[in-house]
């Protein structure tokens, strides 16, 4: 059972520039070769003031946070059930965008053997005038170590 | 040249996103994704660690197949934005395996000049076997002429759209059968007799998609 109190708990924001580059990468990585990630002009022939980072970006994003400092337990693994992306805007090339990370909930679930630790952990991204960019949701599956302290 | 861009009026409920078959995952795509996320999870990349923990090989992040479902809307969406994107994994997707990521609209909105679609989507290997599902909600401009008048300052157009599902539902509870969406999409080429025949036709299926084209995703939804 995952420590209740974890709910709450976060890590301080941490500045993330995004670079040209790494959505280049990002975008081959997946095998997406849509021009608005890669082509200056064809983004802004799109309407967009540069070129724009694949949805799934923000999961190259770092944040401060290790997850079992925040969530209080040794981790032996971790299963990602679930994930979900809000969206203010899109991310474009060059943003300089603040992440912090947090625990947003905790419970037990019946899966298929016993239950299930589940931890649902959200991170925030915003601009540096604090505009709120994307919000992300992790939903985990948490097997935390035997040796409990 | 940006490609042809999508347009809410454009849009029906039952709409399909053209499937998108990926190319089969391999270890180096593996190794490219750890790189470019910066998730080095060695279950995703080290072969042998990954047979130390009990797996049979490699296998790829939830979140490259995400990224894969997502190319899938992007590509479909062009000139909308993402407003909401969520999946849930399950099952896990190895080397060798096919991506197929398909997508379906699941509902139509619009009220104060703001207009969205909703999107069921999902994605299956190359045995029809479910590996992801979710969904989406995509912001578009009404029209090609709410798009030029908004980049020009003025306002948005404004119409009045209630969720197409509900409006559905009413209708088939109402006993019309032959209840179609007011306004089916006509690119007239033909003349105004057979366009009426045709038009009648083409949106007819588009009514009940669920029954022509039902797959897991689809059933679960129509139990709930």
């Amino acid at each position: 059972m995952l420590d209740k109190n974890a709910i709450g708990r976060a890590s301080p924001p941490t500045l993330n520039e995004v670079e040209k580059g790494a959505i280049r990468r990002f975008a081959e990585a997946i095998g997406d070769y849509n021009p608005i990630y890669y082509d200056e002009e064809y983004a802004r022939a799109s309407g967009y003031p540069t070129i724009i980072a694949p949805p799934t970006f923000p999961a190259s994003f770092h944040s401060a946070a290790d997850l079992r400092e925040l969530l209080g337990v040794g981790i032996k693994s971790l299963l990602h059930a679930e994930q979900g992306f809000d969206y203010e805007r899109p991310i474009f090339a060059g943003d300089r965008i603040y992440v912090s990370t947090r625990v947003s909930d905790v419970f037990e679930r019946p899966g298929i053997s016993g239950r299930m630790d589940i931890a649902v952990i959200e991170d925030e991204g915003r601009d540096e005038e604090g505009n709120l960019v994307f919000r992300a949701r992790r939903t985990l599956v948490v097997r935390a170590a035997k040796e409990t302290p | 040249m940006p490609a042809r861009k999508l347009y809410f009026e454009a849009i029906r409920v039952g709409d399909e996103l053209p499937a998108l078959a990926k190319a089969p995952v391999d270890r180096v795509q593996l190794s490219r994704y750890a790189g470019a996320s910066g998730d080095y999870n060695p279950v995703h990349v080290d072969e042998v660690y990954a047979k130390s923990v009990g797996m049979p090989s490699v296998y790829a992040p939830g979140m490259l197949v995400m990224g894969m479902l997502g190319q899938l809307i992007s590509d479909w969406a062009r000139g909308g934005q993402m407003r909401r994107y969520n999946v849930r994994f399950i099952k896990m997707v190895w080397p060798g395996d096919t991506v197929v990521c398909k997508g379906r609209v699941s509902d139509r909105h619009g009220s104060g000049g703001r207009y969205f679609v909703e999107i069921d989507l999902w994605a299956e290997n190359q045995r029809g076997e479910l590996v992801m599902k979710g969904s989406s909600q995509i912001q578009l401009f009404y029209s090609l002429e709410d798009e030029n008048r908004q980049r020009s300052g003025q306002s948005p157009i404004v119409v009045e759209v209630p969720r197409e599902s509900l409006a559905t539902a009413q209708q088939a509870s109402a006993g019309g059968a032959a209840a179609t969406s007011p306004s089916a999409p006509e690119e007239g080429e033909e003349d105004d007799e057979r366009r009426t025949g045709a038009s009648s036709k083409k949106t007819a299926p588009r009514e009940k998609p669920a029954a022509k084209t039902a797959t897991l995703p689809t059933a679960k939804k129509a139990k709930k």
